[in-house]
């Protein structure tokens, strides 16, 4: 544990000094995307993999935050600095109403929701005036590569923190892995899984609409198509499935994966844009069929295994059923 | 006001499409618990099997339909066992992780789509598209495209078929044995692997021959599927998840709560409306209108 808080230190260290080296302004714009997919990609897991339910609607959540920012800057003149509080806070409110009737609900509801949320929203960004429509908004150019990376950074590893100490030292985490296992009896033991669920996914939101205020101002453009595309749900959802589900560590590592991937499939065969979309399916889909722990999982669990055969306990077969206990769960 | 009629007929005709492209789906999760988030997909890939086979063999698209429905239910049944290894699989939430791949098989046929058929909006030729009937009394008239009623009488001819199938043959009993308790049907001797397989080949089939008459009456594309996968999702859970008998009834729903858009208001209204329905549903009845679903 002392060990990986130092490990985070040492990351969140080794990164804050990145732009006093690299100077080259392509390199920072990845590293600066990367920390936002990584917020992205943790932030889904909270409901994926802790509380065991889908959202299909992420995306939503992070174009809400950037049409959030956009209008007040633009239309009410407001700071960018002031604008993320309340970028975040209405992505957490529309959480809060999308998940209010749907996660006392099985999962199934909640999955068919959030998708049809993502699409509602998408289309009323397309029609209503104050977005601009298809047109999409224009925001003041502020040209500081190191700035955003700051920010991006400073907000990513906020939440990483954030999440760390509610889902892997508070008890927090243990209430919504006990209702994703068995819900009955996790009100059996005096919990009430549908506010803590609810809490769970107001938590993922409000990230998610923060980097989408941030991501708003440092490009500058944002219209339907880019903010509010399915391509940053699939995104997400793939760098946390690939990477391990219900872990914090898992989704980072699909992040840095699936978004070297996709930076270099970009640079080198950008006339074969759709078979990103190909890759994308076929990598979650071979993920979950061959490796439904994720790479993290699948290495983790390996390691226990290999120290519990060194030290010669026996394990018991049933409780490999978990991302991180999954003793036997490599084959 | 004189357009009242005119909406009402092209409510209960569009919403005759929304019944085939409902009806298989809620059958599979009926018996297989499993959502579909390709069910979209499907429907686009069959258009396009619809659209490429009548320009090549320059035959009426709607006699097409049975060729796209074999293809089809061959590749669903083929299909099916990866999705049964996925649902039996002893790791994680299996349900969780049906779904998940459910999704990441949406996203790779949506770039299949795009990389074979592109970008851009099509519809396929139909002897019957120009033809229509119109009805005129006093002030209000009423028209009646041919092709739309086809669509109509082709989705009572296939939910008949299926309640027919469900109700008369034994297949239809072991698949209601198997949608009603999994363990005791096997005990019973009902193959489940094989059982499903069926099934999901039968709604696969279904779906792509909707996709056939959709692109007679509207027009197809490779990005089409997420519009289809949400109305679908709108039918199923307004009709109760896995209640059959519900189905007809939220799809005309839908057809109507569309055309009134159309016609009334802003059609770029329609997704926003169908969420706020299927919002309200979900917070007050989640098990459908009818308090059916599973």
């Amino acid at each position: 544990m002392r060990r990986g808080i130092f490990a985070f230190w040492l990351f969140i260290g080794l990164m804050a000094v990145v732009p006093a080296f690299v100077q080259n302004a392509f390199v920072l714009r990845i590293v600066t995307e990367l920390f936002m997919w990584i917020g992205l990609a943790i932030t889904w897991d909270v409901m994926a993999g802790y509380a065991g339910y889908l959202n299909f609607g992420h995306g939503a959540f992070f174009g809400a935050g950037a049409y959030t920012t956009a209008i007040l800057m633009m239309r009410c003149g407001w700071t960018f600095a002031a604008t993320l509080p309340v970028a975040g806070l209405l992505a957490g409110l529309a959480a809060l109403l999308a998940g209010i009737p749907t996660l006392r609900l099985k999962g199934a509801y909640f999955a068919i929701a959030t998708w049809a949320l993502a699409l509602a929203i998408q289309q009323l960004a397309l029609v209503l005036d104050i977005t601009g429509g298809p047109d999409g908004m224009r925001l003041p150019p502020f040209l500081h590569p190191v700035f955003f990376f700051y920010v991006m950074l400073a907000v990513a590893a906020v939440t990483f923190l954030l999440l760390w100490l509610l889902l892997e030292r508070a008890s927090f985490g243990l209430k919504l892995k006990a209702i994703r296992e068995d819900e009955a009896g996790a009100m059996a033991l005096g919990l009430n899984p549908a506010r803590i669920k609810i809490q769970a996914f107001v938590l993922s939101a409000v990230p998610a609409g923060v980097l989408g205020g941030i991501y708003a101002f440092w490009i500058t453009f944002i219209d339907p198509a880019s903010v509010l595309a399915d391509i940053i749900t699939d995104q997400a959802m793939v760098m946390a499935v690939f990477g391990g589900l219900g872990t914090l560590l898992g989704p980072v590592i699909g992040a840095i994966v699936v978004f070297s991937f996709k930076t270099l499939f970009w640079a080198y065969l950008a006339d074969y844009q759709v078979l990103y979309l190909i890759i994308l399916g076929v990598v979650i889909a071979l993920t979950v069929v061959f490796l439904p722990n994720g790479i993290w999982g699948t290495l983790t669990g390996q390691i226990q295994a290999r120290n519990a055969l060194i030290k010669g306990m026996a394990i018991d077969p049933a409780q490999g059923r978990h991302p991180e206990q999954g003793a036997d769960s490599n084959d | 006001m004189l357009l009242l009629p005119q909406a009402l007929v092209d409510g209960l005709l569009i919403g005759g499409i929304y019944i085939t492209i409902a009806i298989g789906f809620s059958l599979a999760y009926g018996v297989m618990h499993i959502i579909d988030f390709a069910v979209g997909e499907w429907i686009m890939l069959g258009a396009f099997l619809g659209l490429y086979l009548s320009q090549w063999t320059q035959v009426e698209p709607l006699l097409l339909l049975p060729v796209v429905f074999v293809v089809f239910a061959v590749l669903g049944y083929l299909f099916q066992p990866v999705i049964h290894r996925v649902l039996s699989g002893k790791k994680g939430n299996p349900l969780l992780m049906a779904l998940v791949f459910t999704f990441g098989l949406a996203i790779a046929f949506k770039g299949l789509g795009l990389t074979v058929f592109g970008f851009f909006s099509r519809s396929i030729p139909s002897a019957m598209a120009a033809d229509s009937f119109t009805f005129v009394r006093g002030d209000f008239f009423v028209t009646i495209p041919v092709i739309r009623l086809i669509g109509l009488a082709y989705a009572i001819a296939v939910t008949l078929a299926l309640s027919w199938i469900l109700k008369r043959t034994d297949f239809g009993l072991a698949v209601q044995a198997l949608a009603q308790n999994k363990e005791a049907a096997g005990l019973m001797g009902i193959s489940a692997k094989r059982t499903n397989s069926w099934v999901y080949g039968i709604y696969v089939g279904i779906s792509a021959m909707s996709g056939v008459l959709i692109g007679c009456m509207f027009s197809i594309s490779a990005q089409m599927g997420g519009k289809y996968t949400v109305f679908s999702f709108f039918v199923v859970v307004l009709a109760g998840m896995g209640f059959l008998a519900g189905v007809p009834w939220a799809a005309f729903l839908l057809g109507m709560v569309q055309s009134f858009f159309l016609i009334y208001f802003d059609p770029g209204y329609t997704l926003l409306a169908v969420f706020i329905i299927l919002y309200a549903v979900l917070l007050i009845s989640p098990k459908g209108l009818f308090g059916k679903g599973v």
